[in-house]
């Protein structure tokens, strides 16, 4: 009799179960308010969570966008972009020079210290940038400081920069997280990549390894001490489970939500989302050396024939509209190139496609397998097909992806680009100029006008001679229909609503600085 | 007992190095450039070039695969080509959750699985027996994935009886046990159901075997006839499924430490596949290979004591 009352018990926890999962949906989304409150608001700690695990914390040694994230917090660059204005604005650098448009004269604040008590000077700068361009180091954006011939420590707060050519994105490039100063003691005593030294906000604790990152506040910030005393960086691979867990509390701040999260984050009463235009950029790239895709009435065709209006209201506000290649918040960006582009035009579509014999048409569109480029697929195939264009489409794992575009292995493909210079310039260049065909230019265009184009935008250390060529740049771009901008990206975040004071860079980055928590 | 031990030794360091041959060649020749990956998307060709200079990646590959196979020899699983770390230090904090996780699950596999088993084989045809019949077809079918998902939104977020996810406490703690409960249900429901399947079977044969009938008739009570008499006999096929389950679990179960965000083996190699970190790769599935003939040997050695019939001399 015991095991039947046993066995009988477990079968009805069963079905408990099972009647529960059934209602689960429902009731999880009226649950989030209160748990928030019972989890110590005064405390000042925040934790993150990020689906991927950083690769290391070196600035130098590093190229993702999550090691990014939390070498932000611990290291600062010579320049930083202002996110309001995007204007770019010394940090550590106290002012700057160009006596000639070869020679940067920088110079550096006072007073400020690494996190190991050495002083941040000249010496430091020259360090952290002649290791970054030592082809011994292997850094993965060595390239960054590509154009650079020398740095000479001129006194100690005075860095004296020479570059080979004029290099107009100089600042941008110094802005940005590859190229944050690092101490040169704790480098030449220890592994940066696993315990970091900058002269940011917050200090390192501790790393384990696909678990979290530790990191407390820096008392000695040169800004004064931030508010927060501790800041966890979490790996929870899985965004339904860092939601969950942005519901009960465990953790208070996710990034880069997904646009299908969306309408369960909004219906979470204890969560603010955040969102901001940003930089990044999609589009639909042509495989420039086959036929006929190397055809301007094809490309022509194909960009009159895509609804992007259509697609970005499917991202439900998470993306941008823009027909131009630079995006809104780029620097080099100008509204008017925006009527430049072949807009949605079935019609026209239509007569190019029966004029040219394209009709019937087979193209292979290649995708890596992500969400939002699955999408970009899915509703471009459908528009195309409308058009009379038969796009297959092949989906695979982002690293085989990138093998197989290098290769030239399909005819059309999507892209993206973050734009974490938010410099015109390093979008073109790396991109579309016949120099990296191959590698960053993953669609093959070469175009000699075009390129002289870029080249001049790079070359000029005046911002307005800077602006007007890469208008004609992007221009060119457009009217060559070398790409189909798909959208521009919006960057989020969602964040408990005890956290106040985060402000999320248009480049998808941010500081906790003047983040705090009531 | 000890020429089993000795020759399974021998067997697997054939098999390890076949493995890694094996492992070695699929990732040489899968698409994919570990360089390029590490460059990211911004990197130019030089950036990339010198990447893969450094890791030594333009050497031929019988060069890289003999570099590699030395280490080993040498107790030396190389450096992550992505974070720099030593593979074996990183396999090594990722295990005992996966350990802790595999012991959980098999745990709560074997309790289910077990007792339902053999109440549905006493029960044959039953209403015992067919709801164990529909909660094992049912444990097989659901995804873990689905599964861990559903039991994340009852127990963690509705009810908040359970943490979400994570393991950072230690197995006996409260905490720790805590963080165990949805994972080791999750993940071990597959397997209970199997073993479920498998003891009913087993059992269902063995009492029908004349030396139950024999107990019956000696007058013992029904009780020690079951648990005593039948199930010792009725336990070798189990032991093997069981083993067998076990075996697949400390493999890393990467779909159930994605969802909990358990930072185990599984995870681990995941990870490293899509980085073409090729070292990492070759060292989790060294260690997965080495564990699961390490289980399958001492549960060979089990038989033994079960079965005192079985001898290995």
């Amino acid at each position: 009799m015991k095991k039947k009352h046993f066995f009988s018990m477990l079968v009805f926890l069963f079905m408990i179960s099972a009647v529960l999962a059934g209602c689960g949906g429902k009731s999880a989304s009226n649950s989030g308010g209160s748990s928030s409150q019972g989890k110590g608001n005064a405390a000042q700690e925040l934790t993150y969570a990020t689906t991927s695990d950083v690769v290391g914390l070196s600035p130098i040694l590093t190229n993702d966008s999550v090691s990014a994230a939390v070498i932000n917090q611990i290291y600062e660059t010579l320049f930083v972009r202002d996110p309001k204005t995007m204007e770019i604005v010394p940090h550590l650098a106290e002012s700057y020079e160009t006596p000639d448009d070869k020679t940067w004269v920088i110079k550096l604040k006072k007073g400020i210290k690494f996190h190991d008590g050495t002083d941040f000077n000249a010496e430091a700068v020259k360090y952290t940038f002649d290791k970054l361009r030592d082809p011994k180091t292997a850094a993965p954006r060595a390239s960054l400081l590509e154009p650079v011939e020398s740095v000479e420590v001129k006194d100690d707060y005075t860095v004296v920069i020479k570059t080979k050519y004029p290099y107009g994105p100089m600042l941008a490039a110094l802005c940005h997280t590859n190229a944050a100063i690092v101490s040169p003691t704790a480098d030449q005593k220890q592994d940066l990549m696993k315990q970091p030294v900058g002269t940011g906000p917050f200090k390192f604790v501790e790393w384990v390894p696909g678990d979290h990152i530790t990191l407390e506040k820096n008392e000695q910030y040169w800004q004064g001490a931030p508010k927060l005393n501790k800041v966890t960086i979490k790996v929870v691979p899985e965004v339904t489970t860092a939601i969950s867990m942005l519901q009960t509390g465990d953790v208070q701040f996710i990034d880069n939500v997904p646009a299908e999260q969306l309408s369960r984050l909004q219906s979470m009463k204890n969560v603010d989302l955040i969102k901001k235009e940003g930089t990044p950029v999609y589009y639909l790239g042509f495989n420039m050396k086959k036929a006929p895709m190397n055809e301007l009435a094809f490309r022509q065709a194909v960009s009159y024939a895509i609804n992007k209006e259509e697609y970005v209201k499917q991202l439900k506000g998470l993306g941008i509209q823009s027909n131009s290649v630079i995006g809104p918040k780029v620097f080099g960006y100008n509204e008017a190139s925006e009527n430049v582009a072949y807009s949605y035009d079935p019609e026209k579509a239509k007569q190019l496609i029966k004029e040219n014999g394209y009709k019937g048409v087979k193209v292979k569109m290649l995708v890596a397998n992500t969400a939002n480029y699955m999408k970009m697929a899915e509703v471009v195939q459908a528009q195309l097909k409308e058009a009379g264009i038969n796009a297959e489409i092949e989906s695979m794992e982002w690293g085989t992806f990138l093998d197989a575009v290098k290769q030239g292995k399909y005819d059309l493909t999507f892209l993206g680009w973050a734009n974490s210079t938010a410099d015109g310039s390093e979008l073109l260049y790396p991109n579309f100029h016949s120099d990296n065909v191959g590698t960053s230019n993953r669609i093959f265009y070469s175009n000699p006008a075009f390129d002289k184009l870029v080249e001049e935008s790079r070359t000029n250390i005046d911002p307005e001679v800077r602006k007007q060529k890469l208008k004609e740049a992007n221009e060119f771009l457009l009217k060559d229909a070398a790409v189909v901008v798909m959208n521009h990206g919006v960057v989020t975040a969602a964040v408990d609503k005890s956290v106040k004071g985060l402000e999320i860079d248009p480049t998808g980055q941010w500081s906790l600085y003047h983040v705090y928590r009531e | 007992m000890a020429g089993l031990i000795v020759r399974r030794f021998f067997q697997l360091i054939l098999l390890l190095i076949g493995i890694s041959f094996l492992v070695f060649t699929s990732m040489y020749i899968a698409p994919g450039d570990p360089a390029a990956i590490i460059a990211g998307p911004t990197a130019t060709k030089s950036d990339i070039d010198a990447i893969r200079e450094d890791l030594g990646l333009n050497d031929p590959f019988l060069v890289q695969y003999v570099r590699y196979i030395s280490g080993v020899l040498h107790g030396d699983l190389g450096y992550s080509y992505q974070t720099k770390q030593p593979v074996w230090e990183a396999i090594m904090t990722r295990f005992p959750n996966t350990l802790n996780l595999a012991i959980a699950s098999i745990m709560v596999a074997v309790i289910i699985g077990v007792v339902a088993g053999i109440i549905s084989a006493i029960r044959q045809n039953s209403w015992l027996d067919v709801s164990s019949t529909v909660f094992a077809l049912a444990g097989i079918s659901i995804p873990n994935f689905w599964l861990g998902t559903v039991l994340i939104l009852i127990f963690a977020v509705n009810l908040q009886i359970l943490p979400v996810g994570g393991l950072d406490h230690p197995f006996y703690t409260v905490e720790g046990m805590k963080q165990l409960i949805l994972p080791a249900i999750t993940l071990g429901t597959g397997s209970a159901a199997m073993i479920a399947r498998m003891s009913r079977s087993s059992m269902l044969e063995v009492i029908r075997a004349d030396f139950i009938r024999t107990a019956r008739a000696k007058g013992l009570k029904e009780r020690t006839v079951i648990w005593v008499h039948a199930l010792r006999n009725a336990m070798i096929p189990v032991i093997t499924v069981i083993g067998l389950n076990f075996g697949f679990l400390l493999g890393g179960t990467i779909i159930t430490e994605q969802v909990f965000a358990i930072n185990g083996v599984g995870r681990l190699m995941v990870q490293a596949i899509a980085a073409r970190d090729f070292p990492m790769v070759q060292g989790s599935v060294l260690l997965v290979a080495t564990l699961f003939v390490l289980v399958n040997l001492i549960v060979d050695i089990i038989y033994v004591f079960i079965d005192p019939r079985i001898s290995y001399d």
